[in-house]
């Protein structure tokens, strides 16, 4: 199927068409910041934001999920009402792309010993019946440092339906099966016209042009192996004062806790947004912590983001979305952290 | 149909207001059967983190007793539980619980009848509030 | 007189003349709007060094953070007001020793907060600052706006008393003195004149939002519990989801742990993601602690932390019976 044309006067007949059969996310206004939240009308979408506040992944992985709940009786997986599956409009390059890598986790994890794939029934339910309508940044930020790791601002993985804001329409191209079904049934759509497809790699190419050139990444997992004890991680931590703003906001850190709740006789299994910036995540039963320091859970966010999850999964577990340099109190750039392992000169190592 | 009768968690200091209590019950004196006692060792272990559990919890209202001031029996423990406690109340009234949820006083072992008067006088309070639901957990 | 240039200079000397091992101060951030500490141990690091309306950050909390990283270590820190009173607390709080450490004041006219000048720009990201004086531009790409500087000083500056450090080794530059700021508390009377549950309802409003990530507590200065209530699980206090009673109970119960202990420096409000008005109840139990028991936090270096002092003749109004 080819591009088609969204005029944007009929965007509101589009969400409303899209709603009949889908429980639709876009980002909007919670407090004075924006999430991807539900939403039933065009009113309560805001597209100015580039980067929303909160990452879309709270749509798919919840900050806090019962997973089940029991009591005397036993136990119970608790009834979902009847949900329509989700739609989500207006998620950027760098949004959809980290769902592909939540869902190398979620979607059939690899299992040790016995590599077997696990594939976790909370998140499939929700992802896998879910259509992407994606949208290309023209504008990127100075934040934005997507084209480190992926194709840049008009990347379309991850998406089902790759939309592109072209002035006073939206441009839209099937990338999956699903996405072509729902555009064939979407009746406010037209056809594209000739110059359509010509516009959006200009623009594409215009976005491009904007952003600083990436870092070169290549053997980035490499290095940072090797530079594990090195004392460079004591410069690179020394102000990160391990709140979790970065991990929280980070649409591709998966990290949970499970957490009972009871009262009584009854309670509720719970998984909760966890993150390696808090002492206690490693903390033992014995009082023990192996990563006691600052230093050390700085280096494991960077190892698990640029070396253990390219090794296990064969992909950088960031998209360059910036969150976390926006979000982070102290200014702890994921960049410059980058930067300074890039050009390490390796003491330690050569002398001994 | 009974009157509907409020939850009430009663902490009391194990020298004073504890023994407060027992003499109001030895001497058969009458007052609501609304409160359920914790005792602790002194007014000054009361960490309002355990107000505020309570409160969570579903109890109705709150009240902390010790030691007349000068009467600790550690000497100073519940003048620093009054500061915290000066402090916790206005806080609490200032996010919008209501006032007479949570309450101190000072009852000594011999005032078995002031006891009865301040549960008497916070059952009734609460009583007029209605149950509590501002701060309770919904499970 | 520019007070970056002063700055160096202190810090070179403090360092060249051996009166500190490392000097705690701002530099340039990697975003526009923003400052980030900076750890200095050489005089060239000295030339990085920053002073202005970006600096929030309070630098005290690296006094306490990994438990005695700056063990007999001599260090000068850079303060403002609000921060020479986490410095002082923290000597009270017996975390640093006063004769290890070099106080360097700066004259603060207040820094600003990133999320207000955000939330001006209508989603359009701000690329420049300049600051007139009474007045800032900020400019992006396409468009530049004058806006008012009480419009994007932090909320704290706002209500600030005291902007110069009262104890300090040496003081940069010219002192503001106190400011008597008629309108600090007005804030918290309005918000009193509401009925009960409006209160409520406003309260909940606000601290709903809270994503539990904990940048308000480790961000603070006087925050610095080796293991923090909220991460207990033996007994487990308070549930870690966004349950509206356990984030209130885990704000409340910060509020008290910082009672007389809070300086007002305003860090947690300007680091929360999620823009929650913080500051709020941290005012009020200040002011709490003040009417009653006449403390300011940090700021008498002789004094003793509110909470853990008392008198026997305090008023006692509030107790029943
Ligand atoms: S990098 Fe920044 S946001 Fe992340 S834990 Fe450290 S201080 Fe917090
Ligand atoms: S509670 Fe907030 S304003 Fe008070 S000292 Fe801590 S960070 Fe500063
Ligand atoms: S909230 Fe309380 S327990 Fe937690 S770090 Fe702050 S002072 Fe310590
Ligand atoms: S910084 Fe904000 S969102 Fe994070 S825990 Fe504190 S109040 Fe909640």
């Amino acid at each position: 199927m080819n591009m088609v044309r969204l005029d944007k006067k009929k965007f509101g007949d589009f969400i409303l068409e899209l709603s009949v059969e889908h429980a639709v996310y876009a980002p909007g206004n919670t407090g004075g910041k924006t999430d991807f939240i539900p939403v039933s009308s065009e009113d309560e979408i805001n597209l100015k934001t580039l980067v929303t506040d909160l990452s879309p992944k709270g749509i798919f992985f919840p900050h806090s999920e019962v997973l089940y709940e029991y009591d005397t009786e036993g136990i119970r997986v608790p009834e979902k009402e009847a949900g329509k599956p989700i739609a989500v409009w207006g998620m950027r390059g760098c949004d959809s792309r980290s769902l592909l890598m939540l869902n190398k986790v979620f979607g059939s994890a690899i299992q040790m010993p016995d590599n077997k794939n696990f594939q976790d029934p909370y998140w499939k339910e929700k992802y896998d019946s879910s259509v992407i309508f994606g949208s290309a940044c023209n504008m990127p930020q100075s934040t934005c440092f997507c084209n480190w790791f992926g194709d840049g601002p008009h990347s379309r993985e991850g998406m089902d339906v790759f939309v592109v804001d072209a002035g006073d329409h939206y441009l839209m191209e099937p990338v999956s099966d699903k996405g072509s079904n729902i555009l064939g049934k979407l009746t406010c759509l037209t056809d594209s016209l000739e110059g359509d497809a010509e516009a959006a790699l200009k623009l594409a190419s215009e976005a491009e042009s904007t952003m600083v050139p990436p870092m070169d990444v290549n053997g980035l997992g490499e290095l940072l192996n090797d530079l594990y004890d090195e004392p460079v991680w004591e410069d690179i931590s020394a102000k990160c004062i391990n709140c979790g703003a970065c991990t929280f906001s980070c649409p591709t850190c998966h990290c949970y806790d499970i957490q009972d709740e009871g009262k009584g006789s009854s309670g509720k299994r719970i998984r909760i947004w966890d993150s390696c910036m808090f002492p206690i995540f490693t903390m033992e039963a014995s009082g023990h912590n192996p990563r006691a320091l600052s230093s050390q859970r700085v280096r494991q966010r960077v190892m698990h983001k640029y070396s253990y999850f390219l090794e296990k999964y064969g992909d950088f577990l960031c998209t360059g979305c910036g969150r976390c340099i926006t979000v982070c109190p102290v200014n702890l750039d994921i960049r410059e952290v980058l930067k300074t392992i890039n050009v390490y000169n390796r003491q330690g190592i050569t002398n001994g | 149909m009974s009157e509907w009768q409020p939850r009430i968690l009663a902490i009391l200091c194990n020298w004073c207001s504890y023994a407060g209590a027992d003499l109001a019950g030895v001497s058969r004196m009458q007052y609501p059967p609304s409160i359920r006692v914790v005792r602790i060792p002194c007014s000054g272990r009361v960490d309002p983190l355990f107000i505020m559990k309570s409160l969570q919890s579903g109890f109705d209202g709150v009240l902390v007793s010790g030691c007349h001031p000068g009467d600790c029996h550690y000497i100073s423990g519940n003048y620093v539980a009054r500061r915290k406690f000066a402090v916790l109340k206005p806080l609490l009234e200032f996010i919008g619980l209501e006032p007479n949820r949570v309450q101190f006083s000072w009852i000594s072992a011999g005032e078995g009848d002031r006891f009865a008067k301040v549960v008497t006088k916070i059952t009734e309070d609460i009583r007029e509030l209605g149950p509590a639901t501002r701060l309770v957990k919904k499970t | 007189m520019n007070t970056t240039n002063e700055l160096r200079k202190s810090i070179k000397a403090l360092i060249a003349e051996k009166k500190v091992d490392l000097f705690l101060a701002w530099e340039k951030g990697s975003l526009p709007l923003t400052a980030t500490p900076l750890f200095v141990s050489t005089e060239d690091q000295a030339d990085r060094a920053v002073f202005d309306v970006t600096c929030g950050n309070n630098l005290s909390i690296y006094f306490t953070k990994d438990r005695k990283q700056f063990a007999n270590r001599k260090v000068g820190i850079a303060v403002k007001g609000c921060d020479a009173r986490s410095v002082v607390l923290n000597i009270l709080e017996k975390q640093i020793q006063r004769e290890n450490v070099v106080i360097v004041g700066v004259p603060c006219d207040g820094v600003l907060d990133r999320k207000k000048v955000l939330a001006k720009t209508d989603g359009r990201e701000v690329l420049e600052l300049i600051d007139n004086g009474e007045t800032v531009t900020v400019k992006g790409n396409g468009f530049d706006l004058l806006l008012n500087r009480n419009e994007i000083l932090s909320s704290s500056c706002l209500a600030c008393t005291y902007p110069d450090a009262q104890e300090y080794d040496v003081f940069i530059g010219d002192a503001r003195g106190e400011v008597p700021n008629e309108s600090r508390l007005k804030e918290i009377h309005d918000f009193q004149a509401l009925s009960a549950s409006e209160r409520w309802d406003k309260t909940r409003n606000e601290y709903e939002r809270c994503i539990r990530c904990y940048a308000c507590r480790n961000v603070c200065p006087s925050c610095y519990c080796n293991v923090c209530f909220v991460d207990q699980n033996d007994p487990k206090w308070i549930g870690s989801t966004c349950d509206y009673t356990d984030t209130l109970i885990f704000h409340v119960i910060r509020n008290l742990h910082v009672a007389g202990r809070c300086v007002e420096c305003g860090a947690c409000q300007r680091a929360c993601p999620m823009d929650i008005d913080l500051l709020m109840l941290n005012r009020k139990v200040a002011m709490e602690v003040k009417d009653r028991f006449g403390d300011i936090a940090g700021l008498d270096i002789n004094g003793k932390p509110a909470m853990s002092d008392f008198r026997e003749d305090e008023k006692q109004k509030f107790i029943m019976g």
